[in-house]
C-alpha cells in the first residue's frame, strides 16, 4: 500500500469557487472528462489487458433467446447475463412505468451455472416485479432503436455495411432505460463490492454493465445480420440511455459524493492551470482535442429546436474561440480559462474539459477521491451562533428567496404511487405538496435562519424546541468540510430546470449527445467510441473523449 | 421478507418519515436500523420506536447524540449519552454512526469516547430477514409518503412522452 505521508500533491492555482461552479445552470452544462467514471473504468480494463468471452450463445435466427458474457477484472469474474425478447411496438416506452422491454440484463459476481442462468432468464425480464440475490450486482435493461437496429441488420443480410449518416445520427442499437445497483429489488449491496479492485469507484459496476451491453448489442445486430459490421462502426455505436428524474435527487441525497466528484474535478482544472508552460506536442495535442471538439459538436444534431439551437451557438462561438487558443508563454491553460470567462456557460465547460484531457498522469489519479466510503465526517457547529455564522458563509445564496412567493416555490418533488419513482408537480395545480420530498434545501435553512433568534445556545437546545430543522443543520454543518456538496439554487423554483441535474450526473457517468426530450428526461449516449473488447490492449484504449465519427 | 441492506435502510427511513419522523431523524433512523438487524438485536424495538412517532426515541436519541457532540473537544467529544430508550436500541445508532466510538455501558447511559475525524470500522454487508409484521407495519407507514397517481402527473410528473418508439 502506498505511504499517504509520502504523497506531495502537485501545485494547483486556486479552485473556482463553489459559488460559482455549484450553480444549476453551470452543473447543466458540463462535459464528460477523463474522470468520468466510464473513462476510469475503461482504463482500468486496458491497464489489466481484460478480455471478454462468451460462454452462452442460445439465439434464435432472429436474435432472441439468452447470452453470457464473462471477464475477469482485479482478480474476481463478472458475468453479464442478458437476455433477449421479442417485444410487440405497441408495448415499447422508455418510461419507469413500462412493464415489458427488448432485453433486460443481470451483472452477475462469478460465472452462472446452468440454475442461475435458468433462473436470471425466468426474472430480469420482470425487472422491478421479481427479486433478485446477492450474487445479482447489477440490474438493467434496454429498448432498441427500432430504426436502426432494422436497417444495421437488413444492410449485413443483404451484404453490405449500413449507412454511415444513420448511424451517426443514432449511434446506438439499444439504449437503457435503468441500471439499477446498490441492492434495489434484493440485488447485491454496493457494500459487497466497493472494496474489490475495479469497482471501488462510484458506479463502477454499473459502468461495466453498459459497457458489456453495448458490446451484446453489436453481436446481436451481426448475428441477425449474419456478417460483421466494420470495425470503425462498431466503434461509434455506444449504448444509448433515457433518464428521466428518477436520477435527479440522487444529486441532493448524496452532497458528499456530490462533493468529491465536483471536487476532484475542479482539483483536476486547477493542477492544469498551474502547469508552467507546455512543449509543442502538448500544445499540438491541445489544439487537436480542439477540433474534435468542433467535429463533435457538428455531429451532435437533437431534434428539440430550443437544444438544438443553443448547440449551434456552442459551435459558433467554439469556432471563434479556438482560432485565439495559444498555449505558448507562461501558465498557458490559466490564461486560457480566464480568456473564457466572458464565454457562454457551455463554452467554459467544454475547454475545462478539454484542457484536463492530455494531463492524465496529472489527474487520474483523483479518479480515486471520487467515492464515499464512511459518510460525512463533519465536526459539530458548538452552538447557535457559529450555525448562524455557517449560513451567512455557505447558505447567503438561500437566503434570498422569499419561498412563500409563487415562483419560489411552484414546483415540488415527490414519490408517485405507480413504481415509487421521483417525480416533480406544479404546487398550484396539483394535489400531493402536503408529501413534498425534502430536497427544499435552500427553503429549509432559510426557516432554520429565521428560528435561530439572537444570540448563542446550544444546536440540541434548538432542535429540541424545532426537531423539524434537523437536516438543515445537518448541511451546514457539512458545508466546511464539503463545500461542493450543495447546489446552490432553489430546487423547487418555478425555474428549476430537473434537466440541468441530470446533465451533471450523466457528465459524470461518461455520457455525451445530450438529446432533452423536455426540461425533465434526456437521452444521452455512452461508450461512443470506446474501446471494443477486442481494443483494450491496443495502447489507445483511453483516447476517446468526445466520440466523432471515424471513416 | 428477505431484504438487501438498503432496501432496509430505505424502507425504515420511509416509514420513520410516513409516521412523522423529521427527514434528517428518519435517515438516521433508517441506518440505525439496519446496524440493528446486523447485529441481531430485537426488531420489536424498531416497533416499538415508530408507533412512538412524533415523539419517542427517534427523536430523542439522535438529540441525545447532538448534546455530547456538541461539547466536543477538537475531534474528540467524550461524555454520557442519555436517552429513554433500550440500550440496545441505542447501540445500534451508535454503531450507525459514520466516525469511530468506544462506548460502555453504565447505570447511567452509555460513556462514549467519538473520535470524530477517525472512521468508523466497515461493517460487511449482510441481508435482513424482515419478520412479517415489521416489514406490513413498515411498507404502510412508507405508502403514507406516495402520491396517488392523476392523469396529469402520468403525462407530465416523469417528464416522458407516452411512447417512445424510433
Amino acid at each position: 500500500m502506498k505511504d499517504i505521508a509520502d504523497f506531495t500533491p502537485p501545485p494547483q492555482a486556486p479552485l473556482r469557487p463553489p459559488a460559482q461552479v455549484m450553480r444549476l445552470a453551470r452543473m447543466g452544462s458540463m462535459f464528460p472528462t477523463r474522470l468520468s467514471f466510464l473513462r476510469s473504468l475503461i482504463r482500468r480494463l486496458a491497464a489489466e489487458e481484460v478480455t471478454v468471452s462468451r460462454p452462452v450463445w442460445e439465439m434464435d435466427a432472429d436474435g432472441f433467446g439468452h447470452a453470457v458474457y464473462s471477464l475477469v477484472l482485479g482478480g474476481h469474474r463478472y458475468s453479464l447475463v442478458a437476455v433477449s425478447t421479442d417485444l410487440p411496438p405497441e408495448q415499447r416506452t422508455d418510461r419507469v412505468i413500462a412493464t415489458a422491454w427488448d432485453s433486460a440484463y443481470v451483472l452477475f459476481d462469478g460465472m452462472p451455472d446452468a440454475d442461475d442462468i435458468a433462473r436470471i432468464v425466468a426474472s430480469a425480464p420482470l425487472q422491478e416485479a421479481a427479486r433478485f440475490t446477492e450474487r445479482d450486482l447489477v440490474l438493467s435493461r434496454a429498448n432498441k432503436s427500432v430504426r436502426l437496429f432494422a436497417h444495421v441488420t437488413e444492410s449485413l443480410r443483404a451484404g453490405c455495411q449500413p449507412n454511415e449518416q444513420m448511424i451517426r445520427d443514432v449511434g446506438y442499437l439499444m439504449r437503457t432505460t435503468a441500471v439499477y445497483g446498490n441492492g434495489k429489488f434484493g440485488i447485491a449491496d454496493r457494500a459487497v463490492i466497493e472494496s474489490r479492485p475495479g469497482l471501488e469507484g462510484p458506479f463502477a459496476a454499473e459502468m461495466l454493465t453498459v459497457w458489456l451491453i453495448r458490446h451484446f448489442t453489436h453481436e446481436l445486430a451481426e448475428h441477425v445480420g449474419g456478417a460483421p459490421l466494420d470495425a470503425p462502426l462498431k466503434r461509434h455505436l455506444g449504448i444509448g440511455n433515457s433518464t428521466g428524474l428518477g436520477m435527479a435527487p440522487f444529486l441532493v441525497s448524496h452532497p458528499v459524493l456530490l462533493n468529491n466528484w465536483m471536487l476532484a474535478r475542479e482539483t483536476a482544472l486547477a493542477r492544469v492551470c498551474a502547469i508552467e508552460s507546455v512543449d509543442a506536442p502538448t500544445a499540438a495535442r491541445l489544439h487537436a482535442l480542439a477540433e474534435r471538439a468542433a467535429q463533435h459538436l457538428g455531429e451532435w444534431q437533437v431534434p428539440d429546436a430550443d437544444h438544438q439551437r443553443r448547440i449551434e451557438a456552442l459551435r459558433g462561438d467554439w469556432d471563434i474561440f479556438r482560432a485565439t487558443l495559444d498555449f505558448g508563454g507562461p501558465t498557458p491553460l490559466a490564461r486560457v480559462m480566464a480568456a473564457a470567462e466572458d464565454q457562454s456557460l457551455d463554452l467554459q465547460e467544454l475547454l475545462a474539459a478539454m484542457l484536463i484531457e492530455p494531463f492524465g498522469d496529472l489527474v487520474d489519479g483523483l479518479a480515486e477521491c471520487m467515492g464515499d466510503p464512511f459518510g460525512p465526517m463533519t465536526l459539530p457547529l458548538r452552538d447557535t451562533a457559529a450555525l448562524r455564522s455557517g449560513i451567512e458563509q455557505y447558505f447567503d445564496w438561500a437566503l434570498t428567496p422569499d419561498y412563500d412567493a409563487a415562483d419560489h416555490c411552484g414546483q415540488f418533488w415527490y414519490v408517485s404511487e405507480a413504481k415509487q419513482e421521483p417525480r416533480l408537480g406544479l404546487r398550484f395545480e396539483e394535489p400531493g405538496a402536503e408529501l413534498e420530498s425534502p430536497l427544499d434545501i435552500a427553503r429549509r435553512v432559510k426557516a432554520l435562519y429565521r428560528d435561530i433568534g439572537d444570540g448563542a445556545q446550544p444546536v440540541s437546545a434548538l432542535l429540541e424546541q424545532h426537531p423539524e430543522h434537523g437536516l438543515a443543520v445537518a448541511r451546514v454543518q457539512m458545508a466546511d468540510r464539503y463545500p461542493y456538496g450543495e447546489i446552490r439554487d432553489n430546487l423547487i423554483a418555478t425555474s428549476c430546470l430537473p434537466i440541468d441535474m441530470l446533465r451533471c450526473k450523466l457528465s459524470f457517468f461518461g455520457a455525451s449527445k445530450f438529446d432533452p426530450k423536455s426540461d425533465r428526461w434526456t437521452r444521452i449516449t455512452l461508450c461512443q467510441g470506446a474501446p471494443l473488447a477486442g481494443d483494450l490492449a491496443t495502447g489507445d484504449a483511453d483516447d476517446w473523449w468526445l466520440p466523432v465519427f471515424a471513416q | 421478507m428477505i431484504l438487501s441492506g438498503n432496501e432496509l435502510v430505505a424502507l425504515a427511513t420511509k416509514a420513520a418519515r410516513g409516521a412523522g419522523a423529521p427527514p434528517q431523524q428518519a435517515a438516521a433512523f433508517g441506518r440505525a436500523a439496519l446496524c440493528h438487524f446486523q447485529a441481531g438485536r430485537a426488531p420489536q424495538h424498531l416497533r416499538a420506536a415508530l408507533d412512538a412517532l412524533p415523539t419517542g426515541p427517534i427523536l430523542e436519541i439522535p438529540l441525545a447524540l447532538t448534546r455530547l457532540m456538541e461539547a466536543a473537544e477538537g475531534d474528540v467529544a467524550e461524555g454520557v449519552l442519555r436517552a429513554d430508550a433500550p440500550s440496545d436500541f441505542i447501540q445500534s445508532y451508535l454503531e450507525a454512526q459514520p466516525f469511530a466510538i468506544t462506548a460502555t455501558a453504565s447505570q447511567d447511559g452509555f460513556v462514549l469516547t467519538c473520535a470524530l475525524s477517525t472512521p468508523a470500522p466497515r461493517v460487511p454487508s449482510v441481508r435482513v430477514t424482515l419478520p412479517g409484521g415489521l416489514a406490513a407495519r413498515m411498507t404502510a407507514l412508507a405508502a403514507q409518503l406516495l402520491v396517488p397517481d392523476t392523469a396529469a402527473s402520468r403525462a407530465g410528473g416523469a417528464g416522458a412522452g407516452l411512447t417512445d418508439n424510433d
